[in-house]
């Protein structure tokens, strides 16, 4: 008989004006054992965990400081400063990469030393995985930083990558 | 001026050095090794004494070489002819940046013949279709286990097909399916705890696709569910006998059966 496991995720967060916004993300899925569900919990905290901190950093519509709207009706990010939570700085969407900081840098690092244009990178990133290079989880970035360097005429093998060096010790 | 991936010239690091890098960075391989034999484990990583490469060795990284070659190709929807994936196999079988092989007379072009053989019984035994986009091919990968009070955990991932993780073996003897879940445990939990941290999501399964080197060459492929709990934690408490074994610097030898196979066995006589 199957075992359905049930999580949500919910957070909420202050912003100016002593207003607040949350978000909450749920998942179901089907269990074959019941030893399972430790780490099934575990998975799906980090997960779901991850996603909501991932978008609850774009706030949206805000209140401005004088508590009327922002003409524009966009949002205006700014620090909460309510001390209910810690500060944070929201990304516009469009700056936001999935990948690791590093790959992000090793990525632009690759291009910008060996004239690359990032329309390429975007094409190579779109032909293997159908989404753009910010989009990449880090196991799809790790792989077009393999590519770029193998465009780039600089493969890392798998000998090259963890090549021993020598030591000042002999051997007895 | 291009300065991407040109290593430095190899400096002379002490062995204080060596083994304070050895519990930062971990992989299913040195893991492996350390639980299998400390003393092999000292003189391939940490005194780094260099062996020829083993003919078995040079194989499979050949295999290993038109199979990645050859998935790469049909990812980008250029597949190869089979001409042109005997001379990505020649090509890689002259290779030899990773120094000399020791090949007994007459050995080399029997295994060459081989090794030939092995690529093309798998590629037309079409085990993995041609037309399935992989989801990632030979990509290195690793995972920060540091909240778990663990080193990071480095790895290579052969292919990863439909989330599920495919790792390709050469063997001399047909595998038995419950022995290759149990001698491989550690590689498979490995890649499962560096596919879960990279992609966010739980594996389908681990297979094992072992290209069995007889008269007729055959494939075997062992198909594992994804990683309990149980495996993680064997993995987790592994990884702490390691860190620890390190920080005692308890270098000893294990002496067995393995030993007669072992490319360390005069150094290993000589150690006391």
């Amino acid at each position: 008989m199957a075992i359905k496991l049930s999580a949500n995720y919910s957070k909420k967060l202050g912003l100016p004006q002593y207003s607040s916004h949350s978000f909450s993300a749920s998942v179901e899925i089907e269990l074959t054992d019941i030893s399972q569900v430790q780490a099934e919990v575990q998975q799906l905290y980090a997960l779901l965990q991850h996603a909501v901190d991932q978008e609850i950093q774009h706030p949206g519509f805000m209140p401005a400081s004088n508590g009327n709207s922002p003409g524009n009706g966009r949002a205006q990010p700014q620090h909460n400063g309510n001390g209910t939570h810690g500060g944070y700085t929201p990304q516009p969407a469009a700056d936001r990469w999935n990948c690791t900081e590093g790959q992000r840098g090793f990525i632009l690092r690759i291009l910008n030393e060996n004239q690359i244009e990032k329309q390429e990178a975007e094409d190579l990133s779109q032909q293997l995985f159908g989404t753009g290079v910010k989009q990449l989880n880090k196991m799809q970035a790790s792989q077009l930083i393999e590519d770029l360097l193998v465009k780039a005429g600089k493969p890392a093998t798998r000998q090259t990558r963890w090549r021993p060096q020598p030591t000042t010790s002999q051997a007895a | 001026m291009n300065t991407l991936a040109e290593a430095p010239p190899p400096e002379a690091r002490s062995e204080k050095d060596i083994i304070a890098g050895l519990q930062e960075k971990i992989s299913a391989s040195r893991l492996s090794l350390f639980l299998q034999c400390r003393l092999k484990f000292y003189f391939r990583y940490v005194l780094r004494l260099p062996k020829p490469k083993t003919p078995s060795l040079h194989l499979g990284s050949a295999v290993h070489t038109v199979l990645k070659t050859w998935n790469k190709a049909r990812w980008l929807q250029q597949p190869l002819s089979l001409k042109a994936v005997h001379q990505t196999y020649l090509k890689a079988w002259a290779d030899t940046t990773e120094g000399p092989v020791q090949w007994e007379p007459g050995e080399e072009e029997a295994d060459k013949t081989t090794g030939w053989r092995l690529c093309d019984t798998y590629l037309r035994e079409s085990h993995v279709p041609a037309d399935l986009k992989p989801d990632a091919v030979e990509v290195p990968v690793e995972a920060d286990l540091t909240s778990h009070g663990l080193p990071r955990l480095i790895g290579v991932l052969d292919l990863v097909q439909q989330r599920q993780i495919i790792d390709y073996k050469t063997a001399s003897s047909t595998p038995n399916p419950d022995k290759a879940a149990h001698s491989n445990e550690i590689q498979t939990s490995s890649y499962s705890e560096l596919y879960r941290h990279n992609t966010g999501a739980i594996e389908t399964g681990v297979q094992l696709h072992h290209l069995v080197k007889l008269k007729n060459p055959k494939v075997v492929i062992t198909t594992l569910p994804p990683m309990r709990p149980p495996q993680q934690t064997r993995l987790f408490k592994q990884m702490e006998a390691y860190l620890d074994g390190l920080q005692r610097q308890h270098f000893v030898p294990s002496p067995g059966m393995q030993c007669l196979s072992c490319e360390f066995f005069n150094e290993c006589r000589r150690w006391h």
